[in-house]
């Protein structure tokens, strides 16, 4: 079995994990991270898209709050490009007492999230489709954030800096050497082939995976995945991440991210991680609660819904996972469980993934007996280096002033074959989901109605195919695509649905392809 | 100043045609051609623009269809709820002859007998009643070696991808096909990337053929069947297609792709034209939101336009709407289903607690099958089966009981049950 | 609660039928389509910098909302991501100029032969592309020197137990006013007493280049003019069918006016031969037409389409004896209200225009018939044949006297 011999293995491909093996790699160790699927495929694929200001917290969880406005500051200034400046609202609806404004109000001023209360007649100028029966409106430092531009910087920095990433890697042992991690066997999941890798220091940054990665070393580490659904509607009903004014709970955030608008959220605890079952109940409770801040909102269009798990950890025993803190906790499992060489990084969000991070790296050089200070507050991630944020036009803006000069493939998200020849030759991806994380294949409206086969004739043709991959890869994104748009499948989305239905099993017949 | 507005006397038909896809065209159509005074009424342009423009009448049955003239009574007893139940054989059959009488211009080939068997885009060998003249030597049933042909701007046509797939496909009494693939250049000046029909504008013109012809006559083998993406002319596609099959000296058809469906467009231009002539009034832009009657007589329909209400009062009335795809059946985000122009009753809906939809894209799902259920005489029936209206009647896939796009069936209903309905309207009337 | 047109995006599946009917985007790569600007880009806009300036090359035709069978409302889409996009840069002198017709209607009318030598003479046509950008070729109406609305406040309408309001536009007061006088000739020949109230441009020009805020003020004068005869229960009509589109339709969707006055104007509203043939179809129209042995092919305008009321026009012309008229069935003339003046659109609408002048050529008519004046205009300079409104082959036609 091949070896790799590296200094710090980093285990999971989300922001924590990948903002871990950049923040080494800045560091000088050598750097390796495993991730069993693509990158971002866990919790931070499948999050809010929210970078938060504090205010969710300020009421309720301050230490919370202050650490998001800290790291709000931090990852304008070096993640812009991940980031769209959309600014925050909270707003108090006809269902929401307006004297808790008050509170939150105090909150924000005494955890230091720049707060301002904004009149009513302006925060419906602004957006039009808010419900006009609001009472009172706050403006606060929210933003959008893109999971998998920032991921991706995260990794090709470290790769930058020496780090060797390895998405498709799963993790099948943990190994332990007179009561230390040493390293760990993983398993090529694209080839079928077994690497052995050796690590001065093993952390765990697998999020709501932590507790299954940590058990293989023998240590109980409770996470619990506190199941949320979210909804991603197919225009942007507001410009603005819209919250509501009072105590946080179910489907009261609309985040406005790229093209679209995602209400959310749910709180449900689950056992799996990778069990997460969306319900009618639950897409009943966000159109409801959606309809309260955008009147309209159930005859406006659904574009898909999914579910991420939060990883939630506590030592003790909760009711309402809500009430758990969400801040982080390093674990050091030498202390805590007699195990040497294992780290485990948990809780948390993503806008503290660098603070995580940063965390994380600190027990690890005290592990490791060095002193190597974070530099991550100050250095731009790669594509951030001019501080300028992303704005939604870029992509449009691309094509002008002659539109007609490149072939687009995704009309929706405005993908060029050139672009999508880039993101193929970047990374041999395993099929076209992964190619739609790096570029947003097939996230707009058709949701691959006319790009799928498009895509898949480029990717046969570049990747050199046979007949047989290139229809696993049309089928399986089909599939793909299917899952997240079939729990919610109703007007409009229904429409292009059957449309796409007569593309593909009609005109294209691939319900009939050959084995 | 007194009441000086014209009493809104609303325009007067023998019948109102709502929905201009084939269906609604069809019923149009013969009605036209036998002397009554139509008019159709359309919220946009319909779903001709989007399919290929063959004539499927039954492809697949649990795997393809060899004859439909064989395996429709067959089918049609296990699928009691389906139209062709209804729609005989006979009728079918004056259908299919009647569309290749009208279509003549086009070429129409084929019948209910024998379904050929074309490649799709993806080169599936998908089977097919009727087929233009520009598509049939795409006819796989006896093998052959076959040359796709692509062009750089055009993205909507993968000839290596189609290839592939078309070599592996299995055909008939051991008939196999070979294919090989040429990608060509043609000048298109400033654009990079042009639709099909932009690509069928510039086949209209000489010099655009002249440079294919040039740069393809390099790639030619000798006996090979050229095929091309659907974009061989508009209006002239008999001319364009002609002329290449006479300058390669070898037999040329087309493949349809994605939308917009060139085929699909010289179709619907034939058949407007065709209803102009006839003298019938063709309003697009239009949406018919609303019914007046009196008993269980329907009288008028209004229909909405810039400004105000116009009501279209007619004898009969077709209802081609479409269905989930083109917003002739609605379900909306508490899993109401809705016909939402006359409010009809729409069957084959799946109970209040069963799935509407299966976790698996390619199963069948349960809402498939839903749409308006009608009499002998093609009329939406309530839930004790009487007509709802005496002269309404509905057709295409507004109709329950199919999921045509995987039986590949759909024109074929949108043509027998336009017909149908015809028929049924053209008998009370005389 | 009426749906934005933005949020009409939310129906677009994609399916390009508004891109195989766009005629602007076949004749320039600069269009890259209804579909692309209107419901796709728009999920890209957000207000504050327009990312592009291909909005501008939309012609505003309208034909794509026509045919859109999932109900977007893509040209008015487009149009207020144009509106958003002058507003952001400025909207440039010349816009600013052909915008407003009623503006340059009194400055020309005065001075009419010289201004009208003005714009023929080929070197100041040179001078006026390079200074303002006019397309040196643009063919541009010739002022009356007496408008319509002096005709109109000399002419006394005979009392009648019916009455009609008549909202000529700037086109028939400045530069056609024998049109205006045929359509109260014709209106007073069927039984109405017809006023004419004072009215001034309905800002359909402002809109189309961007200028919303003071298309709402020309929209919401002239409606105040208009609605008080509306509530008194008077039919409006205008023989300018894209104005009278502008007062029933689109200062509503597009402007997003809803005063009063002008949803009460809206409701009133006619194009001329919607309400002359309705008058037919209560057995209310006058048939006494002589023969007219005219071969007169028939140009739909696409915002007479815009009426969604099919093409009246044809059905009137089928009452007279003799005249054969043919229906055209190409899309659009081109000239797209003052597009096709442009410097750098010019080329494009004459383009969009070839099938339409082909077809007038091949018809071998003795005059073309079309409901708008600008289409008209077009019409004579691309197929170089008379074109009339259908108006004024009827006043023909009952015998009213000869064109002024």
């Amino acid at each position: 079995m091949p070896t790799l011999e590296t200094e710090v293995l980093v285990i999971g491909g989300g922001s924590t994990g990948a903002g871990v093996a950049r923040d080494a790699a800045m560091r000088g160790f050598a750097t390796a991270l495993v991730e069993r699927g693509d990158l971002a495929t866990g919790t931070t694929g499948r999050f809010h898209g929210l970078l938060h200001s504090g205010g969710r917290y300020a009421v309720k969880d301050p230490v919370a709050a202050r650490e998001c406005v800290v790291e709000n500051e931090i990852l304008r200034r070096t993640a812009a490009d991940c980031i769209e400046d959309t600014g925050g609202l909270f707003v108090s609806t006809q269902w929401d007492d307006p004297g808790f404004g008050d509170e939150f109000l105090k909150g924000c001023r005494a955890t230091g999230v720049p707060v301002e209360e904004v009149s009513v007649a302006e925060t419906l100028r602004q957006e039009p489709r808010l419900d006009p029966g609001i009472s009172r409106a706050f403006a606060v430092p929210d933003a959008s954030l893109d999971p998998w531009k920032l991921v991706s910087a995260c990794t090709r920095s470290a790769t930058e800096h020496g780090a060797r990433i390895l998405p498709y890697h799963r993790v099948l042992d943990l190994d332990l050497r007179d009561g230390k991690v040493v390293g760990a066997r993983v398993n090529n999941e694209q080839n079928g082939e077994e690497l052995q890798i050796r690590a001065e220091v093993v952390i765990n940054a697998s999020g709501a995976w932590a507790g299954q990665i940590a058990s293989l070393a023998g240590c109980l580490v409770a996470v619990l995945p506190g199941k949320g659904i979210m909804i991603a509607m197919n225009h942007r009903l507001v410009n603005t991440v819209v919250n509501r004014c009072k105590p946080p709970s179910d489907g009261d955030i609309i985040v406005p991210i790229r093209t679209v608008s995602v209400i959310g959220t749910t709180d449900t605890r689950v056992a799996d991680p990778d069990e997460l079952e969306v319900t009618q109940a639950e897409i009943d409770e966000m159109l409801d609660e959606g309809e309260k801040l955008v009147p309209g909102f159930r005859k406006a269009r659904a574009l898909r819904v999914w579910a991420g798990a939060r990883p939630l950890y506590t030592p003790d025993e909760v009711a309402d996972t809500r009430d758990v803190s969400r801040t982080h906790t390093v674990l050091d499992h030498a202390k805590r469980d007699g195990v040497g060489g294992f780290i485990t990084i948990t809780g948390g969000k993503t806008t503290t993934y660098r603070l995580m991070a940063e965390h994380a790296v600190d027990a690890a050089c005290e592990k490791l007996g060095v002193d190597r200070p974070c530099t991550t507050h100050e250095e731009p991630l790669p594509g951030s280096e001019d501080e300028r944020f992303y704005w939604l036009g870029a992509r449009v803006r691309a094509q002008e002033p002659v539109p007609g000069s490149e072939e687009i493939i995704c009309e929706c998200e405005l993908i060029t074959r050139r672009g999508l020849i880039e993101a193929i030759a970047r990374r041999r991806p395993t099929g076209l989901d992964d190619v739609r994380r790096r570029v947003r294949l097939a996230m707009g409206p058709c949701q691959g109605g006319f790009c799928i086969y498009r895509a898949t004739g480029i990717l046969h043709a570049f990747e050199h195919l046979d007949h047989q991959a290139a229809n696993a890869a049309l089928v399986d994104f089909l599939q793909e695509r299917w899952k997240g748009v079939q729990p919610i499948l109703y007007g409009d989305q229904l429409r292009q649905a059957r449309l796409d239905d007569w593309i593909f099993q009609g005109l294209l017949a691939v319900g009939h392809l050959p084995e | 100043m007194n009441e000086a507005r014209p009493r809104l006397a609303p325009a007067s038909y023998d019948a109102v045609v709502i929905g201009a896809g084939l269906a609604g065209l069809t019923a149009a159509l013969r009605l036209a051609e036998e002397g009554q005074r139509v008019a159709v009424l359309a919220k946009g342009v319909g779903a001709t623009h989007l399919a290929p423009a063959t004539i499927d009448v039954l492809g697949y049955d649990d795997g393809p269809v060899d004859s439909p003239a064989r395996a429709l009574p067959e089918f049609a007893n296990a699928n009691p709820q389906h139209p062709y139940r209804r729609l005989s054989i006979n009728l079918i059959r004056a259908s299919l002859d009647w569309f290749k009488s009208r279509l003549c211009d086009h070429g129409y080939r084929g019948g209910l007998d024998q379904n050929f068997l074309v490649p799709t885009a993806v080169g599936v060998a998908k089977p097919t009643a009727l087929v233009p003249e520009t598509m049939a030597a795409a006819d796989l049933r006896q093998g052959g070696r076959f040359l796709f042909v692509g062009f750089r701007g055009l993205k909507d046509f993968f000839p290596a991808y189609l290839a592939d797939n078309l070599a592996r496909a299995p055909l008939p009494g051991g008939a196999s096909v070979t294919t090989r693939v040429a990608e060509l250049s043609p000048p298109l000046g400033l654009a990079r990337d042009v639709s099909a029909a932009g690509f069928a504008r510039r086949f209209e013109q000489a010099d655009f053929r002249e440079s294919v012809l040039v740069e393809l006559g390099r790639h030619l083998m000798p006996g090979e069947i050229v095929g091309f993406p659907a974009v061989l002319g508009l209006d002239r596609a008999r001319e364009v297609w002609q002329e290449l099959e006479i300058r390669l000296g070898h037999p040329v058809f087309e493949v349809p792709t994605l939308p917009p469906s060139v085929p699909g467009l010289r179709l619907y231009e034939t058949m407007t034209g065709a209803l102009r002539r006839e003298g019938a009034r063709l309003v697009v832009g239009t949406t018919v939101a609303g019914a007046e009657g009196s008993g269980n007589r329907l009288e008028g329909v209004v229909a909405h336009n810039a400004g105000r209400p116009l009501t279209y009062r007619a004898n009969s009335f077709v209802l081609a709407t479409g269905g989930f795809a083109s917003g002739g059946l609605q379900l909306d985000s508490s899993g109401k289903v809705r016909e939402p122009v006359f409010d009809l009753p729409v069957a084959g809906l799946p109970g209040p607690d069963e799935p509407r939809f299966e976790q698996g894209y390619f199963d069948e799902h349960a809402i498939s099958r839903a749409g308006v259920a009608v009499d002998a005489s093609s009329r939406p029936i309530d839930s004790e089966g009487a007509p709802v209206y005496e002269n309404l009647h509905a057709v295409g896939a507004t109709l329950g009981g199919a999921v045509p796009w995987r039986e590949a069936s759909g024109n074929g209903l949108s043509l027998a049950s336009g017909y149908a309905a015809a028929s049924a309207i053209l008998e009370v009337t005389s | 609660m009426t749906e934005l047109v933005r949020d009409s995006l939310d129906h677009c599946v994609k399916c390009t039928i508004c891109e195989s009917f766009c005629p602007y985007s076949q004749a320039t790569p600069l269009f890259p389509g209804p579909k692309y600007v209107g419901p796709q880009a728009e999920r890209f806009r957000r207000t504050g910098i327009s990312p592009d300036i291909s909005v501008d090359y939309c012609s505003g035709c309208g034909i794509c909302t026509q045919v859109c069978p999932h109900g977007v409302k893509i040209a008015e889409i487009n149009s207020q991501a144009r509106a958003q996009l002058w507003e952001e840069r400025g909207i440039p002198l010349r816009n600013q100029l052909i915008a407003r017709p009623s503006v340059l209607g009194r400055l020309g009318t005065p001075v009419a032969p010289l201004a009208n030598w003005t714009l023929r003479n080929r070197v100041l046509r040179r001078l006026g592309e390079r200074l303002l950008g006019i397309h040196r070729d643009a063919s541009l109406p010739r002022f009356a020197g007496r408008t319509f609305q002096r005709w109109a406040r000399k002419h006394v309408s005979p009392a009648a137990e019916r009455t009609v309001v008549y909202f000529h536009a700037c086109g028939t007061n400045y530069y056609e006013p024998a049109v205006g006088r045929m359509t109260v000739e014709v209106l007073e020949h069927n039984g109405f007493h017809v006023v004419v109230p004072p009215q001034d441009c309905c800002g359909l020009p402002l809109q189309s280049n961007g200028n919303f805020p003071a298309a709402r003020a020309y929209v919401r004068r002239l409606a105040a003019n208009l609605a008080p005869y509306a509530r008194e229960g008077c039919a409006i009509v205008s023989n300018s069918t894209s104005c009278g589109l502008m007062l029933k339709r689109e200062a509503r969707e597009i402007l997003e006016v809803e005063d009063e006055d002008v949803v009460v104007v809206s409701d009133a509203m006619y194009d001329l031969c919607e309400f002359l043939l309705m008058l037919h179809e209560c057995g209310e129209l006058r048939t006494d037409f002589a023969p007219l042995e005219l071969t007169v092919p028939y140009h739909a305008p696409c915002q007479q389409q815009g009426h969604g009321i099919g093409k009246p026009a044809l059905d009137l012309f089928a009452l007279v004896p003799g005249l054969r008229a043919i229906e055209l069935d190409a899309d659009c003339c081109g000239i797209a209200g003052t597009y096709g003046l442009k410097k750098e659109k010019y080329e494009i609408s004459m383009t969009v225009g070839e099938r339409l002048f082909g077809q007038l050529r091949a018809s071998n008519g003795d005059l073309a018939a079309c409901d708008s004046e600008t289409c008209r205009w077009q019409i004579e300079h691309g197929a170089d044949i008379h074109a009339v409104h259908p108006v004024e082959l009827l006043h023909r036609a009952y015998g009213l006297g000869a064109a002024a």
